[in-house]
Parts: C-alpha cells; structure tokens; sequence
C-alpha cells in the first residue's frame, strides 16, 4: 500500500515538474496583459501625455457596445463566419485527409502541396487574395470572363455580402492544410484491425467510415473544431489588407473593430471590452463544444 | 464486381487529389507567374502572359540588401527554429503530464492553458509592449520567441495531450512493471509513438512563428525584422508593389517547403509506422 | 525498438540545456549591445519615418546623402532612422507612446498631432524666423492644437486634378473641367468602350486619403466647413448633402472597381493603365504616372486644379510633417535636425530626387523646380483656396464613421441626405464622447 501511493506522489510530483516549464511561460507573458485587458474595459483611457491616464468608468464601455449597432452587427457577421468556415474547412479538410490517407495518396509529394498554402505568409497571403480579387486585373475575374462564365467583371470586394464571403474563402484555402494534416494524423492513430475486423463482419466502405473512421477520430475533430472556432473568430490580417472593414463596415468582424477602436482610434478602454467579449464567446463555445462531446470514459491509473 | 468498384473509387480518389492540388497549388503558381511579370504585363486586359516578358527584377530587386529580406529570413529561422524546439519539449512534456500524470486540477489547468488562445491577440499588443519596453526586450530575438511560444504552447498542449491519453496503457503498465520512471516511460515508449502528432505540432509552431506578423511589427524596430515584415514593405500607402511583394513572398515561403521536404521521411515514417503498430 | 536510437542522441535534458543556453546567449548579447551604444559619444537621435516611396527624409530616401553626412560631423549626432511601410506608423506611435517610456526623438506625423498632442514638444515657437516666414500657414496649421504648434508639415501635398490628355484630345475636349457641371459632363462623355471618366479609392473610410477625406474637398468647394465654432459637426446641410451628391452623381462614370480600392495606389494602377481618364491625387503621383516601368501614360498625363463647386476650388492638405517627442531626451538637437530638413538645398533636391515638393516658398517659386515638377504650378495655385484637412484629436474615429456613410451613400442603398444626417448625428456623439 505505502509503495503505491509513494509511486502516486512521485507521479504528481514528476507531474508538476513536467508542467511547470510551460506554465511559467504562459503566466510570465501573458497573465498580466490579459489581466491589464480586462481591468482597462473598466476604465476611460486617454493617450495624454507621459504614458497612459485612466479613470474609473465602471461598466459604461459594456453598455456602449451592447447599444451599439456595429458592435452588434459585428457579433453577428463574426458568428456567421466561424459557423460556415468550421463547417467547411472540418468537410474540407475531412476529405483532403481521406484522400491522403489512400493508398493513391501516399506520395511525400501530397503532404508538401498540404504545405505550400500554410507556408505562404498571412500577410502575403492577405495580398495574393487582394490581386486574384482585383475588379479590374484580378486572375479570378479574367479567368471566369475567359471561361465564359461571367461576361462583366465583379467588384468581388464592392459589395457587402460578397466582400465578406470572399474574405471567407481566402480563410477556408489558408486554413484547410492544418485541420488536414491533424485529421491525417488522427486518421494514421486508428488501428487498422479495427477495419479488419469490420471487413469481416460484411462492412462496406461507407459504413466503415461511420462506425470506425468517425468514432476514431472523434477527439481529433473535437480538438479541430474548437481550434478553427477559435481562429475563425479571430481573423485579421485578411479584413486588413483586403477590406480595412469596407464597403460600409460590411466585413468588419469582432477582433478587427477591436483593433480598430483601440489602435486607431485609441480607445483602448472600449477596445479591451469588445476583446473581452469575443474571449467569454470563445470560453463558451469551447466549453459547449468539449462538454457535449466529451469521451465518457473515466482516465485509468497505471499501476 | 468489386474489381470495377475498386477501379471507380481509385478514379475518384485521383479526381480528388488532383483537385486537391490544383485549389492548393493555383493561387501559389499565380502568386509565382505575378512576381516574374512587370506590372504593365500585368495591368493589361487580358494579362499579357507572354512568356517572352518575364523578367526576374522583381526578385532582383527584392534581393537588394537595402530591403533586408536576407536578414528577415535568418531572423525568423532563428526564431522560428527556437521557438519550435523549445515549444515541442516543454509542450511535450506538459502535455504527458496532463494526460497521464494524476496532477490535482489538471482538466483546470487545461482549460486555462486554452483560454490564453482565446484572447484576441491585438488587445494584449499594448499592455505586452509595455511589459517588454520596461523590460529593455523589445527588438530583440529573445521577446519574439517568447511571445511565439506563449500563442502556440497552448496548442501543442492540448493536441499532444489527446494523444498521448490514446497511447495503449498496456505498454506504459510494461515499462512501469519493469521498473521505468515515468520520465523513461515518456522518453523511451511514449514519444517514439507519438511521432506523427509530435511532427505536425513541430511543424505548426514553425510555420505560425515564422509567419506571425502584427506582433513582430509592434515588438520590433530595426534589429529583428522577420520575414513577413519584409515582405510588407512592399505594401506602402502611395504603392503596393505586387510583384516585388509576391517576389518576396514566395522567397520566404521556399524554405518552410524546404523544411517539409527534408523532413517527409520522418513524416511519412511516422505515419507508416503508425499504421503498422497495431 | 530502432526509433529510440534517433531519440536517444539528442536526450531532452540536453536539448533544454542548450536551448536554455541559447535564449540566455540571445538575451546576453541584444543586453550588452545596448549598453554598448549608451556608452558611446556622439548624440544619438532616434527617428520614425515612413519607408520610401512615402515621404522621408534623407537617409531614408535616396537625396542629399554628402550634405546629410556632414551635418552629423559638424553636429556630432548620429542619426538611426526606423522606417516602416506607411500603413504601420500609427500602430507603432500608438503601442510607444502608450508605453510611456521614451523611443523616438522625432516621428512623422499625417494627420495624428492633435490625437497625439500631449506626447509632443511645440518646438515652432524656437525655429528662425527666416524659416518660418519662408513656409504658407498651412505649414502648421494641421498640427496646431490647444493654439500649440507642435510639427512643421515638410511637403506640400494637395489634392488636386490629374486627367489624361490624349482622352480628353480623342473627344474634342480642349480644357479640364473647371466646375462640377464640367466634370459630370465630361466624366460621362469620356466613360464607354471599357473606359471610364473617374476613378478614386472609396474603398477605405478613414485617414488622409480616405473617401471621407475626399468628400471633404467637395465640401469646402460648396462652402462647407467640417466643424462650426463650438466643435460640434457642422456639415449637415446644403453644402454638406450637395458635396456628397456630386460623387453620388459621378459614380455613373466611375470604375465600378472604386468602392473595392483600399489604398489610392488601387486607383493609380487603373489611371496608369489607361483605363480611367480623370482622379484626384496628391503631387507624388506626378513621377511613377511618368515613370514607362509602371505607366502606359507617360506623357499624357495633366494636372489642373480641382474643379470649382458653388464656392469656388478647394482640396485638402496632405499634413505630412515632422514632430518631436516630449521624452525625447535632446529636444534641442532634434529641432535641429529638422531644421536641416527645411534647409533650401535639402528641400530644392528633395522635390528634384524623390519627386515629394517642398514647403517653402521660396524654394517652390524657383524656376528648377519648376521646371522640373510641372506640376508644382497647380499645386501653388491650389494652395491659394481653402485646403483644410480638418484635423482633430478624433480624426479616425470622424472619418471612419463619415466614410462608412458615404459608401453606403455611393453604393445607391441610402440617399445623399440620410447618409449626411448620420454622419452628422455619429460625429456628435463622437466629439461628446471626447469630452467626457
């Protein structure tokens, strides 16, 4: 008895040293900006003179924006966005996995072109999708004109529903490769009897994939999915570079109003409200997502 | 029967991975075609592609020491590279200690270390350049790095973690019979397996600090400009350079594609490896 | 198991070894380079300037190289200029000054004194006279606040009319537009066949060079003013509604293109190709329309003064301009500098190398400068009408929240005059706001 549980202190102790490198990484760097982020959404902020000044504002930057129309319109676009981008990219990036995963789809080569759109740098990636979108010498207007598709040129970033679901699309190509790769490699972790022995009970390929492939790659997509939620809420360098929130603040999203308001026009009380916001947004989701979807069985000890 | 079934999927999964290359590969050979093209070539309806027009300027010019891509690219290598190593071994090792471990909170501590990623990076720049001023960082590899680590850490963590709680107990419960630490047990049962996810974390963390780009503008001056800051040089108020900037671009993207070139032994052993295991 | 073996080699502990040994050598060796410079003679100044093409000084732009060098000898001072792209400098002015501690000695401004006012020295008071009666009022108007001069604006940069000859020759037409009529007119006649008789960035709302800015010329070439005397938004009205419906009424004859084109070169890029035959633009436009690597105008390219509305012509002032920081530590030595800046041979090969105009009059009235920036006529002329950027500490906040009503005003989903009211309505709660 005393043995196993000096083994169990030796584990929790192993534990704690195991952690705490990355723990005091993340504490040192980022606990006193966030914590900084949410004392400022409390306070009026002025650029004055010799750093920073404040006042206590209590909760009116809260009020401002729940009475705001753009904050609220905001919130809806950037709900928009994560919604259709998570479902897409995960059915994406399902597909580009499954076909990785063939025994076609093997070659080293697939996994580099997985690469080649990740590689490319957000901010030139933000500029690519700026010149293919160009109205008048952009390759995607030129290309469909030339195909016979289209017999004008459309102002892709000219109106406001389009603007948006363009920017969309720049996101789902840059983000596709990562989502890949990780189902790819969760796909590699299901082992192969499992498939072996649904073949023998009379399986076919669709009904493997339901009752082998989806269940085995269910943390997998779990994790995958609240990442692209995530990020998807996140999003910048593309309304930057593409939009700067144009036509009519029709692409401005959450964390690029964030931005907006607190560097350019140095409200960073309010700025650090709206941020906050969009983190209890993710918080939420997260916590909805990893609840319902939760691996029912209890973690075993070893020994 | 099943050999014409098996012909038609094979046809279908060729269409795929032919699409799938196409959409992947398109917009890069685009972004290649534009940097070897002047803009009138360019500016024309329809483009003149003419062949006969291009022209490698774009990378001469982009080359021009003036405009410190050469030095971009060895600054986020550095960074990059650190960021990756020291990234995967800490995350490494939290993440086995969250998984197996039995630390008190851990499922807290978890949900913590997400939730830093949750914050919406821009409203953290000015109380982090704050922090980094006083503490005389600022331009420098070290503030970069650190920052990089603390955006991905919390990544790596949690997908290693899942991972690692995937790992047969049996082969741990082994190594614990015959008389192994649980830092042997990690060392020599649980990373050897774990290759595949520890490859693709490895190369995530890289990928996102080699390209990472507002903080790098705000946390650097002239000392340790990265690659993407290089290449937003070209993108001014009066001009945007689209050659150049594409020229620069795909300067800056070769060596990551490089670096999965190198390294697709190690990810497609991982992968064959994987497969054979069970 | 053969994997161990290529784990092995390197074990973990080692590893962290020496990438602990590496942050702590990168750390070292950034610390000690600091102290190193501190230690050194010279003064050193600390300067934030855009990267060129944008306007920037010597040293960063390629002009007065031998005369900037001797100036440091004679001045013992060394120069160490950071020099983003355009886009990044307020992010950066805003995280260093936020912070608090002292970074630059001099930093460009563009329409951000007054929102910075409180960070900055006003060292006008302290230039020669001689230099200060050489230089038009608007030279400080823009970065006037509280009645403080606090910068010195170093280019004269107005908007004004470019149009394309050989278009306008092809249709019969003589002159440029003079009025509004005019333009409506010609930009129609001149619109077809794929061409089109207007183009312009409306694609970004906020900032100097932004649609609300634009809209700002028409403004005041109605007789409008952004701001009564109280500070509260004065352009709901006649010559605020008609202002806005001029470029309502031009977009018949605009690049459709226009409301997606973020930044002005979006539209310079369309005007070079051929495409467009008239736009407004600020005096560097003159060198790369005439430049045959990225022009297939060269030659053909006009400048004349923006058209006159009901009150006659007006623009706007591009506000480029030199401040200093109040933690800077050598505030003296920094005027200095900018006083080489202005100097008239600095200023004289300025406009003749990089194409950017000067600022004192003296130098703009000289027959070399002249001749070689034609434009630079027009521009003089230009400056003899109203050009008010109207600069407050709120700037962005303004523009962007007038510019998002303008688009909608000129994508046809809101009328000329709704547009204004809530632009009008949005700028009040914006300069309350301020207040508060």
């Amino acid at each position: 008895m005393q043995q196993i549980s000096e083994y169990n202190r030796r584990r929790i102790r192993m534990g704690i040293w195991f952690s705490a490198p990355a723990v005091i990484v993340l504490l040192t760097v980022l606990a006193y900006p966030i914590l900084a982020s949410w004392v400022l959404s409390f306070l009026r902020v002025y650029f004055a003179g010799q750093g920073l000044s404040f006042r206590f504002y209590g909760l009116t930057n809260y009020t401002e924006l729940l009475t705001n129309q753009l904050f609220r319109e905001a919130l809806l676009r950037s709900i928009y966005f994560t919604l259709v981008e998570v479902i897409v990219v995960t059915f994406l990036a399902l597909i580009v996995a499954l076909l990785l995963n063939h025994p076609l789809g093997r070659h080293a080569f697939f996994r580099v072109v997985l690469l080649v759109p990740w590689a490319l740098a957000p901010v030139a990636n933000a500029v690519l999708w700026k010149w293919i979108y160009n109205a008048n010498y952009g390759i995607l207007n030129q290309a469909l004109i030339g195909l016979g598709i289209i017999d004008r040129n459309i102002i892709w970033l000219g109106s406001p529903v389009l603007a948006l679901n363009m920017i969309l699309l720049a996101d789902i190509w840059k983000a596709v490769p990562f989502i890949a790769l990780l189902l790819l490699a969760g796909l590699q972790n299901i082992p192969s009897h499992l498939y072996k022995a649904a073949r023998l009970d009379g399986a076919n390929a669709w009904q493997q994939f339901q009752h082998v492939t989806l269940p085995g790659l269910k943390t997998t997509l779990i994790i995958s999915i609240v990442l692209q939620s995530i990020w998807a809420l996140k999003v910048f360098d593309l309304i930057y570079v593409l939009t700067k929130g144009s036509p009519a603040d029709s692409t401005v999203l959450l964390n690029y109003l964030s931005w907006r308001v607190t560097f350019s026009n140095l409200d960073v009380g309010y700025g650090a409200a709206i941020a906050n916001v969009l983190f209890v947004l993710m918080f939420i989701l997260s916590l909805v997502y990893i609840r319902a979807l939760r691996p029912r069985k209890t973690k075993e000890k070893v020994g | 029967m099943i050999s014409y079934k098996h012909q038609l999927s094979r046809f279908f999964v060729r269409m795929g991975l032919a699409i799938f290359t196409c959409v992947a590969l398109g917009p890069v050979i685009w972004a290649v075609v534009t940097s070897l093209l002047p803009l009138t070539a360019l500016t024309s309806r329809p483009p003149d592609l003419n062949p006969l027009n291009m022209t490698l300027e774009n990378y001469g010019l982009v080359l021009d020491s003036s405009r410190g891509l050469f030095s971009g690219l060895i600054n986020s290598f550095i960074i990059a590279t650190f960021t990756s190593a020291v990234g995967l071994v800490i995350g490494s090792m939290a993440a086995y200690a969250l998984a197996r471990l039995n630390m008190p909170g851990s499922s807290l501590i978890l949900m913590m270390i997400l939730a830093t990623q949750m914050f919406p990076g821009i409203v953290i720049a000015i109380p982090l350049f704050l922090v980094m001023s006083r503490m005389g960082i600022v331009d420098t590899h070290f503030a970069l790095i650190l920052v990089y680590l603390s955006f991905t850490l919390p990544i790596v963590i949690w997908i290693l973690k899942a991972f690692f709680e995937s790992v047969p107990m049996e082969l741990e419960r082994a190594a614990a019979v015959d008389g192994a630490q649980p830092l042997q047990t990690f060392q020599h049962i649980v990373l050897p397996i774990s290759l595949p996810p520890l490859f693709a974390t490895g190369v995530f963390v890289f990928i996102e600090a080699w390209n990472e780009f507002f903080f790098a503008i705000i946390l650097t001056r002239i000392n340790v400009k990265t690659a993407p800051i290089a290449i937003a040089e070209f993108s001014g108020q009066y001009q945007t350079l689209y050659g150049q900037m594409l020229a620069s671009a795909v300067l800056a993207s070769i060596p990551v594609v490089f670096l999965a070139i190198i390294f697709r032994r190690f990810i497609l052993e991982g992968f064959v490896e994987g497969a054979i295991k069970a | 198991m053969d994997k161990n073996r290529t784990f092995n080699r390197v074990s973990r502990r080692d590893f962290l070894k020496l990438a602990g040994a590496g942050a702590a050598s990168l750390a070292a060796g950034n610390l000690l380079a600091a102290c190193a410079q501190r230690a050194s003679g010279p003064v050193k100044l600390n300067v934030l300037v855009p990267a060129a093409p944008d306007p920037a000084p010597p040293g960063v732009a390629k002009f007065s190289e031998e005369a900037f060098a001797k100036w440091k000898t004679d001045n013992n001072v060394e120069v160490v200029y950071e020099a983003p792209p355009w886009p990044q400098l307020h992010d950066k002015m805003a995280a260093n000054l936020a912070a608090g501690q002292y970074v630059h000695d001099i930093m460009y401004n563009c329409g951000w004194g007054p929102e910075f006012a409180g960070y900055l020295v006003d060292f006008v008071k302290d230039l020669p006279k001689e230099l200060i009666d050489d230089l038009p009022a608007s030279s400080f108007s823009t970065v006037t606040w509280d009645g403080k001069r606090l910068g010195v604006v170093f280019t004269l940069s107005l908007l004004t009319l470019f149009y394309n000859q050989e278009h306008l020759a092809n249709a019969g037409i003589t002159d440029p537009p003079k009025n509004w009529d005019e333009l409506k007119g010609m930009a129609k006649q001149l619109t077809g066949g794929g061409r089109y008789g207007w183009v312009l960035n409306y694609g970004a709302p906020e900032g100097i060079g932004g649609v609300a800015s634009y809209w700002m010329c028409f403004l005041q070439q109605a007789g409008g003013k952004l701001y009564g005397e109280d500070g509260m938004p004065a352009f709901n009205n006649e010559a605020g509604v008609d202002a806005l419906q001029v470029m309502v009424d031009l977009m018949e004859s605009t690049d459709p293109g226009s409301i997606s084109y973020v930044g002005i070169n979006d539209a310079t890029n369309v005007f070079s190709a051929g495409q467009a035959t008239m736009m407004m633009n600020w005096p560097f436009m003159w060198k790369p329309a005439n430049d045959p690597a990225t022009s297939k105008v060269v030659g053909k390219v006009g400048s004349a003064l923006l058209p006159a509305g009901p009150a006659g012509t007006a623009s706007i002032d591009g506000t480029d301009a030199y401040t200093i920081a109040k933690l800077s530590p050598n505030p003296d030595k920094a005027r200095q500098l900018i006083e080489f800046y202005l100097d008239k041979e600095v200023q004289k090969r300025q406009v003749l190398d990089t194409g950017w105009l000067p600022i004192r009059l003296s130098v703009l009235n000289d027959p070399e400068v002249q001749a070689a920036a034609p434009n630079a006529v027009v521009i003089l002329e230009q400056a003899k009408n109203p050009y008010d950027s109207f600069v407050t500490p709120d700037y962005n906040a303004v523009t962007t929240a007038i510019g998002s009503e303008l688009q909608k005003a000129l994508a046809g989903s809101e009328s000329a005059a709704d547009a204004i009211k809530n632009a009008s309505d949005q700028v009040t709660e914006i300069v309350k706001k301020r207040g508060s």
